[in-house]
This record gives structure tokens, sequence and C-alpha cells, in this order.
């Protein structure tokens, strides 16, 4: 919303500087985002009067010109065929910018300088309307129409000496998109109240209802429905300062009708509509509901299908405007207009806004209807309209408002505890003290009774309707910084939220395992949301097919990001995410998001080189195994034990080598390499793994229990077998163990050998047992014995044998 | 025995005294101190020693070799690195390098904010990403056909589901499952259907803050915002709360801190203006106590909320937010 400077003070001096007022505005809640000085982009412009031309010395096309700016005569080199002696043109003088240069591509602003131009010096530049970014035309100088004084300010004669406001408009407060609205909140800073300009109507004879009649059949919606008449105006434009306000005020002056309509409108806040009379057909007016299917032209010559339920104005047989959003094209004001209908209703603020919304149309008008435009402003600003329109059009302006009142507003008054304000403020406030505080706002506060106040609410307040409404109001004139501050306000301890995951300590574990955390969009292509068996949850209304379905996996997204670390130089990588996946589930009864699941996961991807190149180090590429040492890592930093809790086993996956992850029996998720087919579609070409396990599952707090260090020592011997090539390594290890007594503490498989020094078909497996007893140190026969048993039990499972034994 | 012990250690000290280069010094270690060398010889006739001088004779052999060991070593630090037969260690070879890890901005600016509610007394609690409008609106005091949800575009999973367009409705959710007193902080991901840019996202992250009991004052909320703030930005900064409007807080505020980047003289981060604005709050609003089946008579409460990637942005000086979800380990590695 833009406030001009100029416009408040016609409803009361405002003495505050214009950026003190901005700032102590928005300690009232009224946010100005931005304090423009209007004229400023022409200061060192002023008007000129040419007094003489002559002809340049050196250039044909050149003029050396003689110009009064008002005490003083600025020889100016000219280069426009059309300047001349007598006129009053825009002069820049030295140390002024213009706006745009007319021989730069760009237009890039240049600042002015005394100079010379082939031989002859120039103290300044008269200026084009394009120079001056006023218009488009370059062709020649800008003449300046009317008397005004050489040496006047530019900015003066636009209409430019003002300063104006973009202020941010909360939602609550639709009093604040008007000058007197913003005047009335100044209120609270000057304690003086603005007031509205009285409206002086010169009414003929004829009463209004004779020419037009209103009937009102949408009565839930229409509140009250206001016309007046003017018949026999002469249409042409509104007088310069009103087009200047308008145009300051950023809107683009039209004729006088129009522009009165629109200037009623950011005076009061209510909006308006003209008609033409000519056009109404029956010179009737119908308020009543769309029908469906109809197609309407608003003024702006679109085509809308009129949403069900829409409140339309009509005349006898057809539609005319969409009630407080557009008019129609087909009943507009126009050259030829001679009588004219004044429109002021008061429309239902949710009936504007599901029409608006549905139209996908918000206008003015819309804004201000669906947020609550003041009910008692109907009569004033028909009135106000009605007599401007008279005096800058001429005509008749008949007797008395066609007026249907359906439902009149009831004067509000909300009872306020004291003790309550206090209270939720923190304050001491008397009563005394806040009857002022509110007055200040024009609310009227009386005593009724011991602790409570009876406040009349006024008509343009519709957001105060409750005693919490009206402490906020005393709130914000005592200063929300006045409030003290409580140190710590009061501890209590309330009951700790069971979150879903340990996540805190997942994130820090991956992190020492040396992994960087990744976050990326939940949002995703529905391509990559695909998934077997899964049916992903899409959006209805996304801003683009890339972002229209929400994650089934957190696999996708590390793909993309791998995709751009190896297109950007990073081709080794070792990433996580944690987050969550979302699924459709069968719907649910109880409540609409049943049938929608949630699910918290961790994924990590593995890729490239293990480490960096450097010294001493022989670099190897990731597999499969450093991701399953990763996983297992990962759960020996959260304190469980990997072998009791991981299980694998072959499944079709990501890839032919892919493992299904079973943590404590249950099924958590799955580990493998990513297929080339998949690789190929993120656009990478090198082998990348990937695990994506529930981490909810995975959170299995594990209370410690301390073990006693042992007393005797252990004791390692190692063993390998050579094996058909097809036993897997996990059956060998199951052998062991089975075969080994309570004496062996742990097995691990430290050797893989395949090669020449072997039969074809063949794999050597070396294993380290560790053996230990709790209570003894172990005789060598008794290593010899519990080792023995092992090989002839894995001998005889596998059908391998003991190499070199 | 002790007369060859000394003969040997007179001959192995001028030796060693008289070396020049390595190669010698290598011969010299493998004449006295190899495994067959002199000293080596005499420890071997050790055992034919009678037992009464055993103790004293063997006490100096090994001083023998200790000070041949010292003085060979001794020599060898001397002459340096000009031989080539051992090889010398570089000590201004580079180290080796681990794999590094490291938390995401966001997470870690997150992680710093949960931390210090939780100092200060917070549970942290949790919700669903993909809401009920009810949670995200109705409960929370946007009627319907109002404009105050158009504050908020939504993304519409179904006609009554949407993703979360803030975490607000996580308090509804607090509130429906426990009773007062309420202390809590709701972490989470939120999504607004709004153009993406430099400065605004499609999905990002809210810390929402629930307090709720007998008598909880707009004093209280401001204490401990600022106890917030002086802890999150450190206590010099300069802060004003300044009325608002949400519909689920009443009376509300924006909180605003002086633009740390520039000090309060006016920059780019703080368009000028010398404020950032960082926080949303205000006291619970009645409406929202009733749709919880609370008595607004018998508690107050207060709210609030901020970004996390407008926090992050402002803390690390991001100045476009799209880099926090591009997850470039060049700029990952900053953090």
């Amino acid at each position: 919303m833009r406030i001009l400077h100029s416009w408040l003070e016609d409803y009361g001096k405002v003495p505050i500087p214009p950026e003190e007022l901005g700032e102590r505005l928005g300690m009232l809640g009224l946010e100005t985002e931005h304090v423009e000085r209007l004229g400023e982009r022409y200061r060192g412009f002023v008007v000129g009067k040419v007094l003489e031309v002559a002809r340049h010395p050196r250039a044909d096309r050149l003029s050396v010109t003689r110009v009064d700016v008002g005490g003083e005569t600025l020889q100016i080199v000219c280069g426009a065929p059309n300047v001349a002696a007598g006129q009053l043109v825009p002069v820049g003088t030295a140390g002024a910018v213009v706006p745009r240069s007319g021989h730069d591509p760009d237009g890039a602003p240049f600042t002015l300088t005394r100079t010379a131009i082939r031989g002859v010096e120039s103290h300044g530049m008269i200026c084009s309307e394009a120079e001056l970014d006023l218009g488009k035309d370059a062709d020649g100088i800008m003449v300046l129409q009317g008397t005004p004084k050489p040496g006047t300010p530019l900015a003066e004669v636009l209409g430019l000496d003002d300063t104006a406001y973009d202020l941010e408009i909360t939602p609550n407060r639709p009093d604040w998109m008007s000058h007197i609205g913003v005047a009335r909140e100044i209120a609270v800073l000057t304690g003086r109240h603005p007031r509205l300009p009285r409206v002086r109507l010169r009414e003929s004879r004829t009463p209004a209802a004779r020419v037009l009649r209103v009937a009102v059949q949408d009565r839930k919606n229409c509140n009250r429905f206001a016309a007046r008449v003017v018949r026999g105006v002469r249409m042409g434009p509104s007088p310069e300062w009103m087009q200047n306000r308008l145009r300051n005020a950023g809107l683009r002056p039209r004729n006088a009708v129009v522009d009165v309509t629109n200037y009623v409108m950011l005076e009061c806040g209510h909006p308006l509509h003209a008609f033409d009379l000519a056009l109404l057909r029956g010179g009737r007016i119908v308020v009543r509901a769309a029908r469906g299917g109809t197609v309407f032209t608003t003024l702006d010559g679109k085509q809308r299908p009129l949403p069900e339920g829409a409140v339309m104005v009509c005349d006898a047989e057809r539609e005319v405007s969409i009630a407080g959003v557009m008019g129609g094209a087909n009943s507009e004001i126009s050259d030829t207009t001679t009588d004219v209908v004044l429109e002021s209703a008061h429309w239902n603020p949710g009936s504007i806004r599901r029409t608006a919304r549905a139209l996908g149309l918000s206008t003015d008008a819309s804004q201000r209807f669906e947020r609550g435009a003041d009910p008692g402003m109907v009569r004033w600003a028909l009135d106000r309209a009605a007599a401007l329109v008279a005096e800058f059009c001429g005509g008749e302006l008949l007797k008395g408002a066609v007026d249907v009142v359906a439902a009149r507003p009831k004067p509000a008054s909300v009872a306020v505890r004291p003790s309550r304000v206090n209270g939720l403020l923190a304050t001491a406030l008397t009563t005394a003290e806040m009857r002022r505080m509110l007055g200040l706002l024009g609310i009227r506060a009386a005593g009724g009774g011991k602790d409570r106040l009876v406040c009349r609410i006024p008509s343009h307040r519709v957001d105060l309707q409750r005693e919490v409404d009206l402490i906020e109001e005393v709130a914000r004139v005592y200063g929300y910084d006045r409030i003290g501050e409580t140190a710590g306000a009061q501890v209590t301890f309330s009951h700790p939220y069971e979150s879903p995951s340990d996540l805190p300590r997942v994130r820090e574990a991956m992190v020492g395992l040396g992994c960087r955390e990744a976050v990326t969009n939940s949002m995703v292509e529905p391509a990559r949301a695909a998934l077997p068996g899964v049916e992903p949850v899409s959006v209805l209304n996304p801003q683009n097919r890339e972002l229209s379905a929400l994650r089934t996996s957190l696999v996708p997204g590390l793909l993309e990001v791998a995709a751009r670390n190896i297109n950007h130089g990073s081709p080794d990588l070792r990433i996580f995410e944690v987050g969550r996946v979302f699924r459709r589930d069968s719907p649910g009864r109880a409540n609409p998001i049943q049938g929608y699941r949630e699910e918290e996961r961790l994924s990590a991807l593995l890729t490239g080189f293990t480490s960096p190149r450097q010294w001493g180090v022989e670099r190897r590429r990731f597999d499969l195994f450093d991701l399953k040492g990763l996983l297992e890592g990962l759960a020996a930093r959260i304190g469980l034990d990997k072998t009791s809790a991981f299980s694998y086993s072959p499944m079709r996956g990501l890839s032919g080598a892919t493992l299904a992850v079973d943590f404590l029996g249950a099924s958590i998720g799955q580990l493998g390499s990513v297929s080339d087919e998949t690789l190929k579609s993120f656009g990478i070409d090198q082998p990348v793994f990937v695990f994506d396990v529930n981490l909810a599952a995975l959170a299995v707090r594990k209370e410690i229990a301390y073990r006693p260090l042992p007393r005797y020592p252990a004791v390692s011997r190692d063993v390998a077998f050579v094996l058909d090539a097809s036993t897997p390594a996990s059956a060998v290890e199951a052998a062991i163990r089975k075969w080994g007594g309570e004496l062996l503490r742990s097995v691990d498989l430290f050797d893989l050998y395949e090669g020449e020094r072997l039969p074809p078909g063949k794999k050597s497996l070396a294993f380290a047992l560790t053996l230990r007893a709790d209570d003894r140190t172990l005789t060598e026969a008794e290593i010899e014995a519990e080792v023995g048993r092992v090989v002839r039990g894995v001998e005889g499972e596998t059908g391998g044998v003991l190499r070199g034994g | 025995m002790l007369p060859r012990i000394d003969e040997l250690r007179r001959e192995a000290e001028t030796a060693l005294a008289a070396c020049r280069d390595r190669t010698s010094l290598d011969e010299l270690k493998v004449r006295y101190l190899a495994r067959k060398g002199a000293v080596a010889a005499l420890f071997e006739q050790l055992k034919s020693v009678p037992d009464a001088d055993k103790p004293a004779a063997g006490k100096a052999l090994n001083d023998l070799r200790r000070t041949l060991q010292e003085l060979a070593a001794r020599k060898e630090a001397e002459l340096g690195g000009a031989g080539a037969s051992t090889p010398v260690l570089d000590l201004t070879l580079p180290g080796r390098q681990t794999p590094r890890g490291g938390i995401h901005p966001l997470t870690r600016t997150l992680q710093e904010i949960v931390r210090i509610f939780t100092r200060m007394g917070f549970a942290v609690a949790d919700g669903p990403e993909i809401e009920d409008d009810w949670h995200n609106f109705g409960a929370l005091n946007f009627p319907p056909d109002h404009p105050a949800r158009d504050m908020q575009d939504t993304f519409f999973i179904a006609d009554d589901v949407l993703l979360r367009t803030h975490t607000s409705p996580v308090q509804i959710r607090v509130m429906e499952n426990s009773r007062p007193p309420i202390r809590a902080i709701m972490p989470g991901k939120v999504y607004r259907n709004e153009a993406v840019s430099a400065r605004s996202l499609v999905m990002f992250h809210q810390v929402e803050g629930l307090v709720v009991d007998r008598n909880v004052t707009f004093a209280d909320l401001k204490g401990t915002l600022v106890g917030f703030i002086r802890e999150f930005y450190g206590s010099g900064l300069k802060y004003k709360f300044r009325p608002t409007f949400f519909p689920f807080t009443e009376p509300s505020a924006d909180i605003y801190i002086t633009c740390f980047i520039c000090g309060g003289k006016g920059c780019r981060m703080c368009k000028q203006g010398g404020w950032l604005e960082i926080l949303g709050c205000g006291m619970v609003d009645p409406n929202v106590f009733r749709s919880v089946g609370y008595d607004p008579e018998k508690v107050t409460g207060y709210a609030f909320g901020m970004g996390i990637e407008r926090i992050a942005g402002l803390k690390y000086g991001i100045d476009d937010l799209r880099l926090l979800y591009e997850n470039d380990v060049r700029f990952l590695d900053q953090f």
C-alpha cells in the first residue's frame, strides 16, 4: 500500500519527519518498507525559459542557447531540432543525474557536469521526456505546459514534491488500506484525530430512484447496496492534482469518473464502482448469485467463467459486474458516457474471497472487501464520489441515493477486564491509562462495574471483536518495548516428548565415520519417486513437474548430489542424509492424514577413491564391503554389536549386487551397488554404492553394562581353508562359530586368495581365531584341541581343506 | 674378564672417535655391536666366568654395550644424511589425511538453537510433514476463506491434506496429547508454494516453540526470547519487539536485532534498514486454546517460530540460500 505524505496532511498536520514517521508506525505494527521522496531523482532539475537560440559555430546540428533558470542565465548547447526561444523547458543543472542516457544502450543514468561541446561551453542540459524517464519521446526536448516560473523545481511542476510510504499491511487491518486509516493510526502518535472532509452535495429535484431501481436477492452476501446517479456529465480527464496523486500512489489515471472512484477508495478505503446508466438495461440493478457456466467479460477485456455462487451485480437482463472484484466491459464508463451510476456496497468478506480465489483475480477492491471494509463508510464514500464527479464533470446529481440495506451492522462493544490486561502483559496500568490509550485509537471505553471496561468499537475496526484484541491494542499503544522481561521465566519441566529417532547421535556417528551430511529437497520428479510396490504421494498444485512428488527414498537425492559433485570435480564422496520419505497407505477413517506414511530414514553413498592421492598410501576405490563396514561401524558407534544385530541376504534391488539388511530380525533396508542403468539416468559413469535403512529401527537405545576386563591372556591362531569358490564366507564363519566352544571369542576373516597357487575353481579363506578362558591361561594342548575341533568341523561341513596344515 | 672389557672399550672408543664417514661407521657397528660382533662374543664368554664374578662382569658388559651404542648413535647423527646407505626420515613430508566428515550447516544451526532451548528446560517434539487442514490452519485460528491463509501459499496433497506450511501444527499436536504445563520446541521441515529465489525456497526448516502454563505473561515471552537471542547472537546486540499479526497469537510481535553484518549502519543483508527480522512470536490466541480443549481463562502461553535457512544464511553470510540444498562438497567443507 502506497501512502502519500501530502495526502495524509489533508486530514490534519503530521508534524513528524517522514523517516521518523515510518519508524514509529513500524513500532505500532504498520510496517514501512520504504520511504521515498518522490522528487529526489529530479533534484537539480528546474524550469528554464529559453531566451535565445543561436547556431553553434562549428556544428550544424547543434544550437547554443541562453536559458533563464530563475535568477541566473545559463549557456547550454542543445542538439534538439525543436528548441525555440520562449519555450519553458526542463533543465538539468551541473550535478543533476539524468535518469536515462539517450546514448547509452541500456539507458544508464549519468551525472551532468559543466563541459565544452565542440569548443563552446555548456552549463547544463535541456532534456527530452525519454531522458527524464517521463515518456517515450526522445526526438526533441520536452516543452512544459502552463506557466511555471523559471527556477521552479521540476519535481514541483510534475507534482512530485511529495513523500511516499510503501506500507506492508497485515491481513487483520483492512482499515490501513486508505489514507484516512493511516491518518487514524498517526493519531496515536500525535493525539490529534483526523477529520474526513465535509461533503457538500448539490442535488437536483429528480430522485435517483426514478431512473434506477435496485433489488438485492442475495441478502446473505450483500449487506448493503447504495447507488447515486449523475446525469449529463461531460467526460474528460480529472484535474491534474488528482491525476498526480493517483500516479504517485501507483494508479494510472483514466478519466474523471473512474479516477474519482479510485481516489475515494484510496482516501477512505471503500471501493466504489461506476456504471454507464445507458448500458444498464431496464434501468435496474439486481444483486444475485452467478449461474453456473456463465462466461463474463471483465473490464480488463478478459473472458472469465463465473464460479458458482459468485455474487453478481446484474441489470434487468445480464451480469454487469462481479461484485466487489471487478466490473464488466458491457457497462463500463467510456468517453461517450453521459449518465453515471455510482455504486457503493458492502459485501460478505468470505464470499468475495472465494470468488476472487476461484477467478485467480486479486484487485484493489477485492483485497479490501475480503479483509473487511468499513460498513460505516458506505454512504460517505458514495456521497464524496458523487460530489466530486459533479464537480469535475458537471451534470445533474439526482436527489438521494437508492440504498438497500439488507443487514445493518450492530455497533460493536467489547468488555475488557483491566486485571486481565495487566495479567497478560505483566503491566501495572490503571484503568484511566487504558482508557486514554484506547481513546487514541478512537475507542471509547467506559467503566462498566468492577474490573470491567466497556469499549465501543469504531466501525472501521472490524478486527476488534474480543477482549484479547483490545489487550493487543493497549500493548501496541503502550509500546512492546516498555513491557518488562522476566528473566528465565519460571522453569517448569514438562514431560519429554518421544522423539521418533535418535537423530543427533546417528548424525554424529556418521560424521565420525568420515561422511558429509547432505540435505536435499523432499519434493522430487515423479520418475524419481517410482519404487516397485510403493505408491508415492503427489502434490496437487506443484510449482513444476520436477517437484510434484514426495520422495519415497533418499537414494535419488544422494545420487543427484553425487552427480553434481562429480561434475564439479569432486568424484570421491562419502555422503549421507537423514530425512523422511513418504508414501500412500490405505486411507484411514479416523483422520485425513492416516492415508499417508512418513518414515525417517538414513542413506549413505560411497563412490570414487577411499582416500585422496597422497604419499605412502596405495589408493583403492570404494567397494560394497566398505559400505557394509560403514553400516556396521555406525551400529558399533551407537552401541550395537554388529554380529548379533545385522544379517544380510541377497535380493533383487539396486543392482545384481544387492543385499537386504535385517536388523535384529526385522528387515530395515538394503545395501548395494547402483545399477548401470540408474547411474546412466543420473549421468554418473563411476561405480556408486548406497545403503538405505529405516532409522527408527536402528534407534534402539541400549543401556551400557560394563563387563570386567579379562584376567587371563587371549591367544590367536590363524587357520586357512581351501574351498570351492562358490562357498560363501559367511557359511565358513558360521561353521567355525558352531564348532568352536566357549573358549572361541572372535572370528575375523583376514585374507581371501584366489589365484595360480590354487587349483581352478578354488579359493582360500584365512581366519584369525581368538581363544581365551576366563579362569586360567590356556595350555598349548587345550588350544590344539579347540582348533583341531574347529578345523574338522569346517572341513566336514564345507568340504574345505585346511591349507598348508 | 674385566680387563678385556676395558681393552675393548678403549679400542672401540678410539675407533669410533676417529671415524669420519658412514661406511666406516657401519663397519665399526658390525665389528663391535652386531650379533656376532666383539661385544656379543664377550657376552658369550660370560658363561664361563665364575659365578662370583658374573654380576660385576655382566654389569660392565652391559655398560660397554650401552656406551658404544650411544657413541655410534651420536656419530651417526653427527655424520647426518651424508651417507647413502641408511634411509633418512624427511620430517617435512605432509601428514596423511583422514576422511573428513561434516554436519550440514542447517543441521549445525538447528542443533545450536535446540541446545540453547533444551538448556532452558524445553523438551523437543515432532509431528508429521503431511498435515491436515485442521492442524495446519483451522486449529490455529485461520478461519476458512480468510486472507491470512494467503500469507502461506500451500502445497495440497488432497482436499484437506497438505504439506505443512509451518511447524505450528506441532503445537496443536503437543497440546492435544498432553496437559499443561508445556514447554517444548518443535524443529522440522516446512513447505511453501512460492517461487524459488536466492531468498526463498519451496522447502525450508523452522523451529517452533510453545510454553503453556498458569499466568504466563508477555514479559515471560520477552525474557525467554531475549535470553535466546543473547545466547545465540551475543549479548551486545540491540533488539526490538514490533507488533505484527499472526492468526494464532495475540498480541503478536516480530523481533528484530541490529544487523550484525553492518552494525546497524545499513547494508545489503538488512536491506539498508540496519535491523534484521529474526523471529515471530506472540501470546497464544484464546481460540487456539479452545480448539485443543484448554480453558483460556485458566492457562496462558506464548509461541514463537523462526526460519533456520534465514538464520544460517545470516550467521554464515550465505547470500544465496539455494546453496544450502546443492550439497556441493566445496560448500559443505566450509562448515
